[in-house]
């Protein structure tokens, strides 16, 4: 087998968001070239925002991503009222984070039980993992039914949220709502704790390690946090936020139909939560430290297969946090909606945010009508894409010479595993809306 | 209804063509209800959820979610058709074209350089249509994205061997009956209600926005009552019209909306 080219081709990646494949050339036992290939069709989401009036942008910018939907809202109106220069109110920051918290711990308990943990267990979907793990199954799926709920009774809906609007929200969540929803919550914190200890004793394969760039938001206030004004790197650099522009530098590749991305300096980069607990994990409280404890006993490793821990980690994180914000809405005074008074003008504005797999970008100016002009959004997966294919190739070269044990389907498994760490969101990640010809960058 | 499988159990696939993945992931949001519904069918092909899928088999019943955007997205489609008895849209995207097809009367090589800012090169992609214009199906449940019990009831009447029902009345009409104040009447919002077809019990107006159509139109909707309703708020049709083109433009050109313009230019 030396000798000769072969192509290893994983013509459909299962158990991911989105359509994509993995192609991996092999000459005299050497990997020469290795392609993520997105076929996801293009939707052009930046042709349909020109021109709409901005009341309507969260409604079709949500759209881009299922899965996603909350983080994308989020952004998107803290984009359009720093570009109006709207204020937020303490209940509207508030619920906006209670609004991310649901997305993360219903995004992460998909990712890790649904999609990834079959692969440690060794089935091909968490349907047939019911049958021997009913019980962690059906916890696994009323936690991520509870980051549904929060959602709903937050957003309006569980997927696109119709509750959410610039300078507020149409209709408040009840009290009794918010009541049940932080009693649920506590419920969760035992069971999970439980699951970090089983996770604890799962092997986590090394063939894909590789020394790698960390980016995230430095938290706004001093805790580990979602929502940021400044980009940090595990280098030790950092930029504002306004400056993303000339940190995130996209490019495009034939074989794909998402861009990809790198750093100024030409550095492939990851986001999500890894990079985040790399940054930030020494500020978790409470039994997110002890669970990051408990699963990165020596720090956070340079290997993207523990990104489902830390996706683990985070969850507790989310589910005590989200008692937090239950605690600080249910004191404030009671109303049925809440609605910030602003003037229409002229604007531009960003929104950054730590959505579920990593930082996202939005951007938008509109005219004195009120009419978008411009639009930018960059997705975390778009990010990670270069990094995807980095890993993909370390894996590889790894898998090749341990090939005897499994042969081809063993590579495949492993291959897919790796693209799979990253839970890479391909709807996102095609849906880049970009800068219109015209604008200056 | 009657198996292709031996044990008697309905194989089943679950697709998305071109989309955000919503309607897959409601299915997975009927949590408990999917795992027991896993038990009465066999799911053997649904990529978003497995990795060792089946894709040639006979299909008793598959759900299609999306649009048609690239040439691989026909293929595949003519292919779910060609091996399923029973052949169900799911969302608005597959139903009426949702948002990707709203800006249809853009070449697609004008969108590419706008977009990519560069000529993309082996790049797949079509105007974007619903995959209903493209094959025949049994039923369609509409939303943006789909409602979890809509689906669930749709899947049991199918497996009774009847037809599912699904509401025809529009949004406004649950609207009413859930008591809200009129996102017209009394606020003089641009609410697309009145043209809209139920089944989401009216969810945006009951949170104090206005309708943004997100489930295609209703059946035969009375465009003079709502020309004149909007016109007696000084909301002019295209204003209404634009928006409900968001969810479902190339049906809603079908039903006549530019005559409905009139002289009014679009914008």
């Amino acid at each position: 087998m030396k000798s000769g080219t072969r192509t290893i081709t994983i013509s459909h990646l299962g158990r991911i968001e989105g359509h994509g494949g993995v192609f991996v050339k092999v000459v005299g036992g050497s990997v020469r070239d290795v392609n993520l290939d997105i076929f996801e069709g293009s939707r052009y989401y930046e042709a349909l925002l020109k021109g709409k009036h901005f009341l309507e942008v969260q409604g079709i910018i949500t759209r881009v991503c299922a899965i996603c939907s909350s983080t994308h809202t989020v952004a998107a109106l803290n984009a359009l009222e720093n570009a109006l220069d709207v204020p937020r109110s303490e209940r509207i920051h508030r619920l906006r984070g209670l609004l991310v918290l649901g997305s993360t711990i219903e995004s992460h308990a998909l990712h890790v039980f649904a999609l990834a943990l079959p692969d440690f267990l060794g089935f091909d979907s968490v349907i047939a993992m019911a049958s021997k793990y009913r019980k962690e199954v059906t916890f696994a799926l009323r936690l991520k039914q509870l980051g549904n709920r929060i959602q709903e009774i937050v957003g309006g809906r569980a997927v696109h949220p119709v509750n959410t609007l610039v300078g507020g929200f149409g209709k408040l969540p009840a009290p009794a709502d918010l009541i049940r929803i932080r009693a649920d919550l506590a419920a969760q914190i035992e069971p999970l704790m439980e699951f970090v200890d089983l996770a604890a004793r799962i092997p986590v394969p090394d063939w894909s390690a590789r020394p790698l760039v960390h980016v995230a938001l430095r938290p706004y206030e001093e805790g580990f946090r979602f929502r940021g004004t400044s980009l940090c790197t595990s280098r030790g650099e950092e930029y504002p936020v306004s400056e993303y522009r000339e940190v995130v530098r996209e490019f495009t590749v034939e074989h794909s139909h998402a861009k990809h991305a790198a750093l100024a300096s030409g550095d492939t980069y990851v986001v999500g939560s890894l990079a985040r607990l790399r940054l930030w994990g020494h500020l978790l409280t409470g039994n997110a430290k002890q669970a990051f404890g408990r699963l990165f006993p020596e720090g956070v490793p340079d290997n993207i297969l523990w990104n489902t821990w830390a996706q683990l980690v985070e969850t507790v994180h989310c589910v005590e946090r989200g008692i937090e914000h239950c605690d600080l809405l249910l004191s404030m005074p009671q109303e049925k909606s809440e609605m910030v008074e602003y003037s229409v003008k002229a604007g531009r504005g960003i929104g950054a945010i730590e959505a579920p797999r990593g930082t996202l970008f939005h951007e938008y100016e509109i005219d004195a009508d009120g009419r978008v002009l411009f639009a930018n959004v960059i997705t975390p997966t778009a990010q990670n894409l270069a990094s995807v294919e980095r890993d993909l190739r370390i894996a590889a070269e790894h898998l090749l010479r341990l090939e005897v044990e499994g042969g081809t389907a063993k590579l495949k498994s492993g291959l897919e595993m790796v693209a799979r760490a990253y839970d890479p969101c391909i709807s996102c990640s095609v849906h880049v809306v970009r800068l219109p010809a015209d604008a200056d960058p | 209804m009657k198996s292709v499988s031996r044990n008697g159990k309905p194989k089943v696939g679950i697709f998305g063509l071109t989309g955000c993945a919503g309607d897959q992931l409601q299915i997975l949001n009927c949590e408990d209800d999917l795992l027991r519904l896993s038990e009465r069918v066999e799911i053997v092909d649904w990529v978003m959820v497995r990795s060792q899928n089946d894709h040639n088999c006979r299909l008793d019943l598959a759900f299609v979610e999306g649009v048609v955007a690239t040439q691989r997205d026909l293929a595949a489609l003519k292919e779910i058709r060609a091996r399923s008895r029973t052949l169900v849209a799911i969302g608005t995207c597959a139903v009426w074209g949702g948002l990707p097809a709203m800006r249809n009367d853009i070449p697609r090589d004008v969108l590419q350089k706008e977009v990519f800012r560069q000529d993309v090169v082996l790049m797949d992609t079509v105007e974007a249509r619903p995959a209903s214009d493209f094959v025949p199906f049994e039923y369609m449940i509409p939303g943006c994205p789909i409602e979890r019990h809509e689906f669930l009831k749709a899947v049991h009447a199918i497996m009774a061997g009847v037809s599912p029902e699904l509401p025809k009345v529009p949004v406004c009409w649950e609207c009413k009956t859930r008591e809200n104040l009129c996102r017209v009447v009394y606020f003089g919002e641009v609410c697309c209600g009145a043209m809209t077809r139920g089944g989401c019990q009216a969810r945006c107006p009951s949170h104090g926005v206005a309708c943004s159509g997100c489930r295609g139109p209703v059946e035969e909707p009375n465009f003079d009552a709502n020309i004149t309703m909007f016109k007696d708020r000084r909301i002019s049709w295209l204003e209404i019209a634009r928006r409900m083109e968001n969810f479902s433009a190339p049906v809603w050109f079908k039903m006549g909306l530019e005559q409905e313009v009139g002289g009014e230019e679009r914008h």
